[in-house]
């Protein structure tokens, strides 16, 4: 295998009010002609380190394509994304997939945690991926902040709806990842277990400094966020903190 | 229009019994909208299924529009469902493999009913789908999809609307519009509308509030 | 409630279905018009075997017709035809026979012609045309051959024939107007003329038919033909009964065919299994749709609609495909199934419409099972559950894993876990494939065991059998009073420098009494049972002439017996190296000439001839039986006539025979050679007897003849068991694809959270290897053992144990294994191929 050369993570503490994450004139675009689709036509967007963000729009408006791109999951059209020092559009499919396992951190709204695997296995699964030993100290912390402790030798499975969620943050923070992506983390529980997930998220990215970009359509969900951002029609309406 | 007598739903026995349902009754009357609000787990989407044909109650009676569901086979069912009762899915139901307006006409095509176009198209434009009818559910974004399943419910004129959260993937402003809209459903046509949302907001516009918690109705 | 059920909505959402899964789709056709080859090509070829052999009994018999009666007056036969079972009859009107001596012992009768008659024994002109004017006649092939005469219309022919009803021999003209060939008319056929030149010929002839009789219903044809006759109040009246449906000879067909039988349950069986797993790949998809739609509303009869066309739209590709197929692959193989066909390819000898349909029918019922399942699956549930179907036997064991903080995840353990997800799928494959690994190996096994060196023993006693010419067909019956061998000739090639051994054997057939002593051993042997309880004269209910001609001889005594003069290699091979019954063979009392040996069966358990020490008389003299030795048939060709069908031989010295039957020529000579001169002696023996009508076994033709029947005998359970494994390999492989499309969404999970193609494909292959591995260990052993088992029993107790050396082999698993394993890790990574066409955030939004 060629070796990669990825950019060095930055360091804890070195210049906390760096944007993390630059994006500049993203298009997608879809199809052609009559039936082309916009879905990104034109968002820029700078993200600082350590804040909690959420990006708020109606069905359609184009922030799951957002989202996608952020994650190196999709390439663009046009423009470009940075993350830290890195121009994702610059990778190979396998750098991406690479710089996805130690940079990014993904909740998704269905979880998506392997049944196959205990808890504890789901957790430091991309750390696995990467070969790399976990930082048992590290992830205990995280353990103990979402309330798993008791749950680590059990199956997806086993655990209700919230649990699993979880169990997904605490996958997302095992890598101590650039940023973390969150997909409608909300978006399968119910209003009470809702408010404690985005309770957790809140309190994780300020205890542990963690950059989280969460899309959502539910506006009170977003309020939450230190930041919201709205986005219609494949572009940024508004910006609020 | 709908009743319902010491509904119980119980799942396994002894030790890990679930009792989803433990004894509720309830009366609907026609033309009524009642919303149903509870944690998860309350047994609303159970009741739900139950009044709409979809599950069969360990114990109870229910009767809809007339209908005592226990005596129906499943030819009759069926076409219960189709006729009687237009259910709005949490997770939509689409049929992949058809159309928007071919999933909306379905109920319809279903019984061989024609199409009346006027209805149809005022549906369809209340609901913002005129652009999306000849696309498949997979290109359309979630909040898509669950206006068509809502179009779904209403054109063949059921007696009885259910919907399981039919705003859950909606932002405020469409769902507010969504649940305005099946509100007005059941008053224009006399339509029983009876709705699950955990959005307290949208359970205010209905003329009544159930409370469910542990499978049973509660008082406020 | 008035239930309209529209079904045009049920057609409308299967064709969605199919543009939507059309790889699905395609597969299932394919898997499908697989299903219909198969079905086609097996139920073909097990039917033409059969008929083959039905026919070859028809042929032997000489009519297809079920009865035939000899005699029945115009009175008699026009009632017989109007009976209740009475299918058809066709008439015969016999105004002599042909008497040529160069027509041998073949019966050509001399008949007005009956289009009905010619149809039922093969006697339709194919060139020319039956006779219209009074001076046409129309004859066979043979027998044309035999008079010299030219196959041309308008060739004059000369016929000398005798009157049936007595009277003097003449001669008459007549001219060619028709010609066939076919072997029913081999040992007896027709000379057709029209009614008025049999007016005539004969204008006294008495009213006499042979009629030939179809039935409704085939069975017990003997009582029948008795019932009938009894009806007429003719019961004296001869008949004779197919040979084609007699028991004996039915239960042979049936085992004959019963292996082909056995082939059509394999292919339905592994056919099935095939389709089953390739509609496993959606079942959980198919199962929610179902629910989907009856939640929706959708009646049971609308989803019974729904089901049916799914599987008619599968089904109309897939079975015309597979008619086609089946049937070229039927072609193909047939030659080699049924041989000595003569020139017509065997395979539209027997074609019938049976095949086509058994084949459609089954593939119905395949695709309907198919689509069947799904719906079924979730049948008994209520729409709110059947949406949520899962497939999932039971959640995944909660296995005691604590421990496991401390293991790193690493992808290896991973593979493990998936495989215990499905087990029965891994069940399934695993025995398809060691049932016909099990197969291919046994037959194989058996192929190579076979020895030709054990085979020559037993069949071929000397180099070279030089045939008299009357006899250079097996069926021909041969004429004593034919010298084409001339002692001359025996002279010559005796003194061949590469000959080693010369022998030469003289028969006659007469007629002889045995007493009660002399009868009672062989009736009782007949009558007795064998160590299996049979009785043994049971065993000849194959051959009524056989029955009649022992039925005779033990009410009369009478019998036909053969006198045969043997002398040199002939003698030594059936007496100094024969198995004796009885007795002890003394060459120098033998040499005296007033003994015989006497030889009835070929098995040496039994008693089947007078006892020794008995006198009987030949050619009017007396000679005392030395001892019973066992009849060894090929030593001499050609037949013998039906009576003598129950014989008895008695084997006397050259010159005792020549005594008695001065006349008689040489039947047959065996000659043993110095194999390093074949070529030359060949040469100089074909040179002899070219133009004589002489015939000669070659040893090399026997060698031939074993080549060919083992190859006859294997080629068809070796090929099926080769179908049989690419059933199985097309299982695994599917399997395989199953195991990894539906994971599709797993895949794009592994894939966002950061596994490189590296890790998948580490992954698959992982999983892969574990399963061939498991597959292997499995495999291996099971077959082994069951090959083992099975050809140990074949090599000692099956009916070919005789010509066999053991031989055990598992080629057929040494080559399959490798494949195996590279199919389990070519397939899933060309599927994870494929499956990464669609991207990451599609695949991510599957629901399920």
């Amino acid at each position: 295998m060629a070796s990669i050369n990825l950019p060095e993570q930055q360091k804890k503490g070195e210049s906390d009010m760096d944007a993390i994450v630059k994006v500049t004139n993203l298009k997608k675009y879809y199809g052609n002609g009559e039936a082309l689709v916009k879905a990104l036509d034109g968002v820029d967007l700078e993200i600082e380190r350590g804040k909690f963000t959420a990006i708020v729009g109606t069905s359609g408006s184009g922030k799951s394509t957002l989202l996608n791109m952020l994650g190196g999951l999709d390439v663009p059209s046009e423009g470009s994304v940075r993350i830290g020092n890195q121009e994702l559009a610059r990778l190979t499919a396998e750098q991406a997939t690479i710089f996805r396992r130690k940079q990014i951190g993904f909740i998704f709204q269905n979880y998506n945690l392997v049944p196959v695997l205990t808890v504890w296995e789901n957790i430091i699964f991309p750390i696995s991926l990467d070969a790399r030993k976990p930082d048992r100290k590290f992830i205990m912390e995280i353990v103990n902040l979402l309330g798993l402790e008791s749950k680590l030798d059990s199956f997806p499975n086993q655990l209700s709806g919230g649990q699993q969620q979880r169990v997904a943050i605490a996958r997302a923070l095992a890598t101590k990842p650039s940023i973390i992506l969150a997909d409608e983390p909300t978006g399968n529980l119910d209003s009470r277990t809702s408010d404690g997930v985005i309770s957790l998220l809140r309190v994780t990215s300020e205890q542990f400094h963690q950059t989280i970009v969460m899309i959502t359509h539910n506006p009170e969900i977003a309020a939450h966020a230190d930041r919201v951002v709205h986005i219609e029609d494949g572009r940024i309406v508004a910006d609020a903190s | 229009m709908i009743t319902v007598q010491n509904l119980k739903k119980y799942y396994g026995s002894g030790n890990s019994q679930v009792k989803a349902l433990d004894g509720v009754d309830l009366t609907v009357a026609k033309g009524e909208f009642a919303a149903i609000v509870g944690a998860s787990g309350s047994g609303k989407t159970t009741f739900l299924n139950i009044i709409g044909g979809l599950d069969i109650p360990t114990e109870g009676k229910v009767v809809v529009d007339g209908v005592n569901l226990a005596g129906l086979r499943e030819e009759q069912m069926a076409v219960f469902r189709r006729k009687k009762v237009g259910f709005i899915f949490q997770n939509y139901n689409l049929v992949p493999t058809l159309t928007v307006k071919e999933n909306i006409l379905f109920p319809l095509d279903l019984d061989g009913s024609k199409v009346n176009e006027s209805f149809f198209a005022e549906i369809v434009g209340l609901l913002g789908l005129e652009e999306k009818l000849k696309v498949y559910p997979a290109m359309l974004s979630g909040g898509q999809q669950q206006r068509a399943a809502i179009a779904r419910a209403m054109i063949a004129k059921p007696s009885v609307i259910l919907a399981d959260e039919p705003t859950g993937n909606l932002d405020s402003r469409n769902g507010q519009n969504v649940a305005g809209l099946l509100k007005m459903t059941a008053q224009v046509y006399h339509r029983t509308l009876v709705m699950i949302t955990h959005n307290l907001e949208l359970a205010q516009m209905a003329d009544r509030v159930l409370y469910m918690e542990d499978g049973r109705i509660v008082s406020k | 409630m008035l239930a309209n059920n529209n079904l045009k909505i049920c057609h409308r959402l299967m064709w969605r279905e199919f543009r939507f899964h059309k790889g699905c789709s395609i597969l299932l056709v394919t898997a499908l018009t697989l299903v219909s080859m198969l079905c086609t090509f097996s139920f073909a070829i097990g039917f033409m075997v059969r008929s083959g052999l039905k026919y070859s009994y028809q042929i032997q018999y000489g009519s297809t017709s079920h009865i035939l009666y000899y005699g029945l007056n115009s009175v008699q036969a026009a009632s017989v035809a109007r009976h209740a079972d009475v299918k058809e009859t066709v008439r015969l009107k016999v105004l002599g026979l042909l008497s040529d001596d160069m027509l041998g012992y073949r019966n050509v009768k001399l008949a007005v012609a009956d289009d009905g008659w010619a149809a039922a024994t093969e006697a339709v002109p194919v060139s020319g045309r039956m006779p219209e004017a009074d001076d046409e006649i129309a004859m066979d092939e043979l027998t044309l051959q035999s008079l010299a005469i030219p196959r041309k219309e308008g060739a004059k022919v000369q016929l000398r024939w005798t009157p049936v009803d007595g009277g003097e021999e003449r001669v008459d003209t007549f001219y060619l107007c028709g010609w066939w060939k076919s072997p029913m008319g081999y040992t007896e056929t027709c000379a057709w003329v029209t009614p008025n030149a049999a007016g005539r010929l004969c204008p006294d002839a008495p009213d006499y038919l042979d009629l030939g009789v179809t039935l409704y219903r085939p069975r017990n044809l003997d009582r029948q033909a008795q019932e009938i006759l009894r009806e007429q109040g003719a019961d004296k009246v001869p008949y004779t009964t197919n040979l084609a449906y007699n028991r004996a000879r039915r239960q042979r067909m049936n085992e004959k065919a019963f292996p082909f039988y056995l082939m059509n349950i394999a292919v339905v069986v592994c056919g099935i299994l095939m389709v089953y797993n390739i509609v496993r790949i959606s079942t959980v998809q198919n199962a929610r749709f179902y629910g989907r739609v009856k939640s929706l509303g959708m009646s049971p009869r609308q989803i019974g609609r729904f089901i049916v066309v799914q599987a008619a739209y599968l089904c109309l590709p897939a079975i015309p495909a597979g008619w086609l197929s089946g049937f070229v692959l039927y072609m193909v193989t047939a030659p080699y199934v049924l041989l000595g066909t003569g020139g017509e390819h065997p395979a539209f000898l027997f074609l019938n419409p049976a095949p086509f349909a058994c084949s459609a029918l089954l593939t119905w019922f395949t695709a309907f099972t198919a689509c069947l399942l799904p719906a079924r699956l979730v049948s008994g549930s209520r729409p709110a559950e059947a949406m949520k179907y899962t497939g999932l036997s039971a959640a995944i064991p909660a296995e005691d894993r604590s421990g496991a903080k401390k293991r790193r995840c690493r992808v290896p353990f991973m593979a493990l876990y998936g495989i215990r997800r499905d087990k029965k799928k891994a069940v399934f494959a695993a025995a398809s494939m060691c049932l016909s690994m099990t197969l291919l190996c046994g037959f194989w096994t058996q192929y190579i065991s076979t020895d030709e060196e054990k085979y020559m023993r037993e069949i071929a006693y000397c180099d070279y059998l030089i045939a008299d010419a009357s006899t250079a067909n097996s069926l021909q019956r041969y004429n004593p009073a034919s010298h084409s061998v001339t002692p001359e000739l025996i002279e010559e090639i005796a003194g061949q420098k590469a000959v080693t051994a010369i022998g030469t054997v003289r028969t006659m057939e007469i007629p002889m009494y045995a007493d009660e002593a002399g009868r009672a051993p062989i009736v009782e042997s007949f009558e007795g049972e064998n160590e299996e309880g049979v009785v043994r004269k049971a065993y000849m209910s194959g051959s009524p002439d056989w029955v009649s001609g022992y039925e005779k001889f033990r009410t009369t005594g009478e019998y036909i017996g053969i006198a045969s003069g043997i002398d040199g290699l002939a003698e030594s091979v059936i007496l100094s190296e024969g198995e004796y019954v009885e007795g002890v063979y003394d060459a120098e009392r033998f040499a005296a000439g007033n003994y015989v040996i006497a030889a009835g069966a070929s098995e040496t358990s039994f008693v089947s001839t007078p006892p020794i020490g008995s006198s009987v008389e030949i050619g009017g003299r007396q000679f005392k039986i030395m001892a019973a030795v066992s009849y060894k048939g090929h030593i001499i060709t050609g037949a013998d006539s039906r009576e003598a069908a129950f014989n008895v031989s008695y084997y006397m010295p050259v010159q005792v025979f020549e005594e008695l039957f001065p006349e008689c020529g040489i039947r047959n000579v065996l000659v043993n050679i110095d194999h390093n001169s074949q070529k030359e002696f060949e040469e100089f023996l074909s040179k002899k007897i070219r133009d004589t009508g002489i015939a000669v076994k070659m040893r090399s033709d026997y060698q031939w003849e074993f080549g060919n029947a083992l190859f006859h005998n294997y080629v068809i359970p070796i090929f099926v068991g080769a179908v049989l494994f690419l059933i199985g390999i097309l299982n695994f492989a599917n399997a395989l694809v199953t195991g990894v499309l539906i994971r599709k969404k797993e895949m794009a999970v592994y894939e966002s959270l950061g596994m490189t193609q590296l890790q998948l494909r580490r992954l698959l292959v992982g999983e892969g290897l574990m399963y061939g591995g498991m597959m292997t260990a499995f495999l291996v052993p099971a077959v082994s053992l069951m090959t083992w088992l099975w050809t140990g029993w074949w090599a000692v107790y099956s009916a070919s144990a005789w010509c066999v050396t053991w031989k055990y082999s598992l080629l057929p698993m040494w080559i399959a294994l490798p494949v195996l394993l590279v199919l389990v890790m070519v397939i899933p990574l060309g599927c994870l191929h494929m499956i990464r066409k669609e991207s990451v955030t599609q695949r991510l939004q599957i629901v399920e």
